[in-house]
């Protein structure tokens, strides 16, 4: 690769310095162009800067487009040569600098022709600039339309001025026409682009379309006879040289980009956020539209900061994904403007100095999302048990307490059958109901234990009104929820409450308790105290902890205050919608 | 008399027929849920429609609403509403729906013939009714010593739950093995302390104690 490139690099030079000669030594009637050191330094720079990048970027097809644009541009010069065959191959050419340059705008930064007018665009540049030529070389000499005894043209069938004339001009009008299509399809890509991408373009933007339409501009004043004199005609030969230029800031801009990462080394050392890293790398990256994603092993899928899994873009779309590894394994993925492909080593070097933080991240959003699950599965838990709960009651409700009341019932028809004096069956059917009616009354007392009807069928202001009606110590109940709400809510709440009171009953030695019900902001509250001793604790090995765990599965806050001597405050908020 | 009966389960439905025949009663038609109630109720206009608290499809309190509907369109049909829970707001609900024959029990209590006699026939004839243990519930809640509940006697307290499950004076007296006279004695005294009017109207007396139960 190397030798080729010196090779090409020396070829250049070589033709630069032959351009340079002839330029220096000119027929006296030549074309009147700007200086040779001018043209040596666009040529020179345009070589340069390709092999810059043919080297840097092989893969990139803008290196060699501009190192063929150098030598076409150093090829024109050989119009200047007194020798015929390359006076005549000289004339062929000099305008195919333009093809090149043509395909520089079109094809920068990707080195690709975006689109199918893209390629009909550099097929029209290269009918025009060579096919048209050849034509009216056919039938003249171009300089000798200017100076008839100048060097022959060893192309010519038969001179005729008049159509040599006429193919010229037909180049140069389908020329202007070409380079205004040209600037159009720049300037509409433009508008289309994201930020990224334009900033990556903008100064070879720039400066090709002003060469363009400085082209542009001198041809039609050669169509009409230069009517405004020479010098402003070459124009765009400044212009050209601003073309290299461009192209090298660009690259520059690049290198310094990479420079950033050392920032971002020191930038990561102090962030661990996501937000502040995506942040960082987004500024590294020069793309604020950056999306970062973490790669969860479990569930092999890629999961943003927020626990959510996320789509990687389609290769063909508007975004592109580039994959963070370590050690082999996947950590992470960066979703990006797909500008950043055309600098695949910025985003290498910005990966590989990210790794440690990304990988960091990844731990981070992954111990989320599980604690996040975490608590889905203790709210489910709960849920589970609420529903458990019901259907045990309505299975009792409706099986062994209905199966038992109709044996009562066949007892009550049994002993109305026996004769009234019947004292040695009478008095055991009699025994056997009582020993029933108690049977009964205990299983009512268990359902009711176990899931309160009139919870499920009125809700929580009836529950906690029956609750504190039945309560042992005289209750005072505060209830401003008038809706219902979610099933596990209104059992944490009525068995929390239920739970109290019986606390309250057996150890706090109060007279009385009060229970406080709210409902706002989203937010069920809780509250019940008593005014007995006090000195009830979590950890004390109560029903506390658990009542806290039911309250807290469900994402809600459980706090005990029982400052000995001044009664025991249970509160539970609960959030709910 | 005539009675209809309105519940879910086929054995309860089948087991309170046969139990309501032995006692003498014409059962004119049995129902399985609230719709085949208000229908059936419609058709033969009994004189008490039995009715389960709990039927499909919810499964909650279906047979209080179509109780509250008949008593709304067919208001000379008497109401005994059973229940396998003892819940005092439920009976309360029922009460205050209005006007005479009503009644709320537990279903284990209709087992008993005599019971279940004496119930459906009260209802029939326009009394109010109450479980005891609806009733205990209310009179044996905790209340704060400064309530004029507080200061009854106990004789007094059994004579209050009696009147709230509707019993009659004699009634009473009789289950407490004294006279009319005594019981009328003490029913002054009881309703003097809580500040409640004196009314020979069962119904209207039994909602007025109860009222006042639930409200202390």
């Amino acid at each position: 690769m190397k030798a080729k490139l010196s090779a090409v690099a020396a070829a250049g030079l070589l033709a630069g310095a032959a351009g340079v000669w002839l330029a220096a030594h000119p027929q006296p009637t030549g074309p009147s162009e700007p200086g040779a050191i001018l043209t040596l330094v666009v040529g020179a720079s345009l070589l340069g800067c390709g092999l810059g990048s043919w080297q840097s970027r092989p893969e990139n097809r803008i290196g060699p487009i501009m190192v063929f644009t150098s030598f076409a541009w150093f090829a024109a010069q050989l119009t200047q040569s007194p020798t015929p065959w390359v006076y005549t191959i000289g004339t062929a050419v000099q305008s195919v600098w333009g093809v090149g340059l043509v395909y520089l705008l079109l094809a920068f930064p990707s080195g690709q022709l975006p689109g199918r007018i893209d390629r009909w665009l550099v097929g029209a540049a290269i009918v025009l600039t060579l096919g048209l030529e050849l034509l009216a070389m056919l039938y003249g000499n171009k300089a000798g339309l200017r100076c008839p005894g100048c060097t022959d043209n060893l192309l010519q069938v038969v001179r005729d001025n008049h159509k040599a004339q006429a193919w010229l001009n037909l180049q140069r009008l389908l020329g202007i026409v070409a380079v205004l299509t040209v600037i159009t399809v720049l300037v509409r890509r433009w508008l289309k682009a994201s930020a990224p991408q334009r900033r990556a373009v903008a100064p070879v933007l720039v400066a090709g379309c002003a060469t363009l339409a400085a082209l542009a501009w001198t041809v039609l004043f050669d169509l009409l006879g230069d009517p405004l004199g020479a010098l402003p005609a070459h124009v765009w030969f400044y212009t050209m040289a601003t073309v290299p230029i461009a192209v090298m800031f660009v690259f520059l801009q690049r290198r310094l980009a990479r420079g950033m990462v050392a920032g971002l080394v020191v930038e990561l050392g102090g962030s661990s956020a996501s937000a502040g890293l995506r942040g960082a790398l987004a500024r590294a990256l020069g793309d604020a539209s950056l999306e970062l994603a973490f790669w969860f092993p479990v569930e092999k899928c890629y999961v943003d900061g927020d626990g959510r899994a996320v789509m990687l873009p389609d290769d063909d779309g508007r975004r592109r994904s580039t994959f963070v590894e370590r050690d082999g394994q996947p950590v992470a993925v960066l979703i990006h403007d797909p500008v950043l492909e055309h600098n695949a080593e910025l985003v290498r070097s910005v990966c590989a100095a990210a790794s440690l933080a990304l990988e960091n991240e990844r731990l981070q959003a992954e111990l989320r999302a599980r604690l996040v699950e975490l608590q889905a599965s203790r709210a489910r838990l709960v849920g589970a048990t609420d529903a458990e709960r019901r259907r045990i009651e309505r299975d009792l409700h409706d099986g062994t307490q209905q199966r038992l009341v109709s044996i009562a019932m066949s007892l009550g028809l049994l002993e109305t059958k026996l004769p009234a004096q019947d004292t040695a069956v009478q008095p055991l059917v009699r025994e056997t109901r009582e020993a029933l009616a108690l049977a009964l009354e205990e299983l009512r007392e268990l359902t009711h234990g176990i899931n309160p009807p009139l919870l499920t069928e009125r809700g929580l202001p009836a529950a906690l009104d029956e609750l504190c009606r039945r309560a042992a110590l005289p209750t005072h109940l505060d209830m401003a929820v008038e809706r219902r709400l979610p099933d596990e809510v209104e059992s944490a709440a009525y068995f929390m409450t239920s739970e109290a009171l019986t606390n309250a009953a057996k150890h706090s030695h109060g007279r009385e308790v009060r229970v406080a019900a709210s409902y706002e902001a989203n937010n069920l509250t809780v509250e019940v105290a008593d005014d007995g001793i006090g000195g009830a604790s979590i950890t004390g090995g109560s029903g506390l902890r658990g009542l806290a765990d039911r309250v807290e599965a469900l994402g809600g806050r459980f706090t005990v205050s029982s400052p000995p001597g001044r009664g025991t405050t249970l509160r539970a908020e609960i959030p709910c919608a | 008399m005539r009675v209809v009966v309105a519940d879910d389960a086929v054995i309860l439905r089948e087991g309170l027929s046969r139990l309501l025949e032995e006692a003498g009663f014409e059962v004119v038609g049995l129902a399985a849920d609230a719709d085949a109630l208000l229908e059936l109720v419609e058709r033969t206009i009994p004189d008490v429609a039995i009715i389960d608290i709990r039927m499909p499809p919810t499964h909650t309190d279906e047979g209080l609403r179509a109780a509250k509907v008949i008593r709304e369109r067919w208001p000379s049909v008497g109401l005994l509403v059973l229940s396998q829970h003892v819940n005092a707001r439920y009976a309360l609900e029922l009460l205050s729906a209005g006007s005479n024959g009503i009644g709320y029990l537990l279903k284990e209590r209709v087992s008993d013939l005599d019971e279940l006699s004496s119930a459906v026939n009260r209802v029939g004839q326009g009394g109010s009714i109450l479980d005891p243990a609806v009733v205990g519930e209310l009179v044996g809640r905790r209340r704060p010593a400064d309530n004029p509940l507080e200061h009854l006697t106990d004789r007094e307290r059994e004579v209050l739950a009696l009147m709230a499950e509707g019993r009659s004076n004699r009634a009473i007296g009789e289950r407490l093995f004294v006279t009319e006279h005594t019981i009328e004695k003490h029913i002054k005294n009881i309703l003097g302390t809580l500040g409640l009017p004196i009314s020979s109207d069962n119904h209207r007396r039994v909602l007025a104690v109860i009222t006042y139960l639930n409200s202390q």
